[in-house]
């Protein structure tokens, strides 16, 4: 019933879309960090349209799910898309 | 042909703030907002001088709070802006729609450690729901545009719009009126979960509705009290739920959590049906997350994705507008031996106010004042706001609300020195009604100079100092988990509190003795004008119930002697 239950340590990859202005990377790491995600890689770059697109790799006994609402409420991004790489814990 | 008309960007910024109905502002000038309060002297918004920037963030949150209208409050560079943050983070933790504009040192010398520079951008970015820095002034009215709409739209926030000195000064071309447009469109809401919720509510047996400050924030306390009223529900409250609810419900069992009612807990814990609605599972309510309402299933209604579930695990959501969603779920239900049994509850453990000796009792004061307005029929035009500890405790216990709008305390954050502020911007949006700040002792001192603007303004505020000479709260943890090691809570040497207040041009009064409550309440609620009653009680009064850390709602403490 807990959702604070237990979890093994996840990795997971998150492809962000969002509007270019200076305080969206910033912001994007301190929710990161506030929600208890390590950031373990990250690439950013311009796109047309005063676009960014950022790729950010995260660890974290928490549930990506929940990261993604409390990104989801950035004003500044516009779209989020998680890929789970809970297999990549598995081979190494 | 006419050349065209320039204004400053500071003369913009008021004509954008009265498109956004902005009638009153909160601030403090300084070096870096001076254009901007060079343009308040000719404009019709009416700014009330706070004497801390804290006390105008304060203040904008208790407009906000008590008209449901945006607060805004102004503040210079530096100094100016970051004793704003505290404001910011209670806006933030509580919900509450505030615009901050912040003066900032001229574009050409940011980055450079200049006089009065802070980076506010850098420091607000945790505590605002978003900020925005103007860089030219062709953007300016979009941007402060935009941070009205943010702040009002979804889960209400603060926001903070930077705004550098030059740009202030700048000159642009007259614009027309913005139509204020979304940066982010509504979502495509989901569809609400009724169907499961539908089932599950019918399948209820002990069902309970756990009310937060999301109705009234929602505006939806007409839906909640039918709604109430159709499924016939027992009910509990957070304290910032308190007044949703109809007080005279016999069903309503009061406020839930580390110090609400025994009956409230132990029908949560009994509950096999949990119908959280615009409530967030706050820790303060839950006591020992695992062992919380441990047997029922859980509906939450709610405006914001990211609470469902975060802390409680969700069978049905509904998530969006309480006004469509509330009477959707509204059919009568066949619970009649539960209602008899919360009922039975309530009449139980039903408070006491009779007391022995000839000292006073603070929520025997506090259960007079509150009965005292219903009586006199004054209930929807009285704003109550507290500070924080045990009065702020006793507060939510022991008076009755009749609306969410008429009880302003900090919730989220808890931060004391909200009373005053508060209530000064409480009576500024709500000129006709009555406004009475609660307050401990330790926390009237933390914004005591806001006294200043009351008199500057003649704003009829009360006051009632519930005064012990401590940190209350404080005190009674280290009493009961400390040992009664009293480190640092000892305030006796507190100044005298009528004489300060009169030093202020207010009335004052100091009761000690029961027999005197009667007639100083009285004397305080009939008086033209601002008034402080200092009320004298034991410094060894605690706040009962109390749920200990780690421990369920169930197993509260209700009396150590």
């Amino acid at each position: 019933m807990n959702s604070q239950m237990k979890k093994q340590m996840n990795s997971h990859t998150l492809r962000i879309t969002a509007d270019n202005q200076p305080t969206v990377m910033e912001k994007l790491l301190q929710v990161a960090r506030y929600r208890g995600f390590i950031v373990t890689g990250m690439t950013m770059f311009p796109e047309e349209k005063d676009q960014l697109s950022i790729e950010l790799s995260v660890k974290s006994d928490n549930s990506i799910e929940h990261l993604q609402y409390q990104l989801h409420k950035l004003i500044d991004i516009n779209s989020i898309c998680v890929n789970n790489n809970a297999t990549k814990q598995n081979l190494a | 042909m006419s050349s065209k008309q320039t204004k400053t960007g500071a003369a913009l910024v008021f004509e954008v703030l009265q498109q956004h109905d902005v009638k009153h502002v909160f601030g403090y000038p300084g070096g870096a907002i001076m254009p901007i309060y060079d343009a308040l002297y000719d404009s019709e918004v009416k700014h009330f001088l706070c004497r801390h920037e804290q006390g105008a963030a304060f203040a904008a949150i208790g407009y906000a709070r008590a008209s449901g209208k945006v607060g805004v409050c102004l503040a210079t560079s530096g100094p100016g802006a970051t004793n704003l943050i505290t404001g910011l983070a209670d806006a933030m933790s509580d919900s509450i729609p505030i615009v901050a504009i912040t003066g900032q040192v001229s574009t050409k010398a940011m980055g450079s450690d200049a006089f009065q520079e802070v980076d506010i951008i850098g420091l607000s970015l945790a505590c605002t729901k978003h900020n925005f820095q103007v860089r030219h002034v062709n953007e300016l009215a979009e941007v402060l545009t935009q941070a009205f709409d943010i702040a009002l739209s979804g889960r209400q926030g603060p926001v903070l719009v930077d705004i550098p000195k030059d740009i202030q000064m700048a000159q642009v071309e007259q614009t027309l009126a913005l139509v204020s447009a979304n940066k982010k469109d509504d979502e495509a809401i989901a569809p609400a979960n009724v169907g499961s919720a539908l089932a599950l509510l019918s399948q209820a047996k002990r069902p309970i509705l756990y009310v937060g400050g999301g109705v009234g924030m929602a505006n939806a306390v007409h839906e909640l009290r039918s709604f109430m009223h159709t499924t016939g529900i027992p009910s509990v409250a957070t304290l910032k739920g308190l007044g949703a609810i109809d007080v005279d419900d016999e069903c309503y069992l009061g406020m839930l959590g580390m110090h609400g009612t025994k009956a409230a807990n132990l029908a949560v814990q009994e509950s096999d049906l949990l119908i959280a609605v615009g409530a967030r599972f706050d820790d303060r309510v839950t006591g020992k997350l695992a062992e919380f309402a441990p047997n029922a299933k859980v509906i939450h209604f709610d405006i914001d994705q990211a609470e469902i579930s975060k802390r409680r695990l969700v069978d049905a959501a509904i998530m969006g507008d309480l006004k469509v969603n509330l009477p959707a779920l509204a059919i009568p239900l066949t619970i009649e031996n539960w209602r008899q049994r919360c009922k039975q509850l309530a009449h139980d453990y039903a408070n006491d106010y009779t007391y022995l000796g000839k000292g006073i009792y603070a929520p025997a004061v506090l259960r007079e004042i509150s009965d005292t307005i219903r009586q006199q029929n004054r209930a929807e035009q009285t704003v109550i706001t507290t500070d924080v500890g045990q009065h702020q405790m006793w507060a939510a216990q022991h008076m009755q609300f009749s609306q969410p709008c008429n009880f302003l305390t900090s919730g989220g954050q808890g931060a004391m020195g909200f009373g005053l502020p508060a209530a000064i911007g409480a009576q500024v949006s709500r000129t006709h009604d009555s406004v009475i700040a609660i307050c401990g002792d330790g926390s009237f001192m933390m914004n005591v100079q806001e006294l200043g603007t009351i008199k500057r303004y003649q704003l009829p505020v009360k006051i009632v100092l519930i005064d012990n000479s401590k940190l209350g709260m404080v005190r009674q943890w280290q009493q009961l988990f400390f040992e009664e090691r009293y480190s640092e809570t000892d305030l006796s040497d507190n100044p005298d509190f009528v004489a300060l207040a009169q030093a202020f041009n207010i009335k004052a009064k100091l009761i000690t003795e029961k027999s005197q409550i009667s007639e100083a309440i009285n004397d305080m609620l009939t008086h033209q004008g601002a008034y402080l009653l200092q009320v004298k009680i034991d410094a060894f009064d605690n706040v009962w119930p109390l749920v200990p850390p780690e421990t369920a709602n169930d197993k509260m403490i209700e009396k150590v002697n």
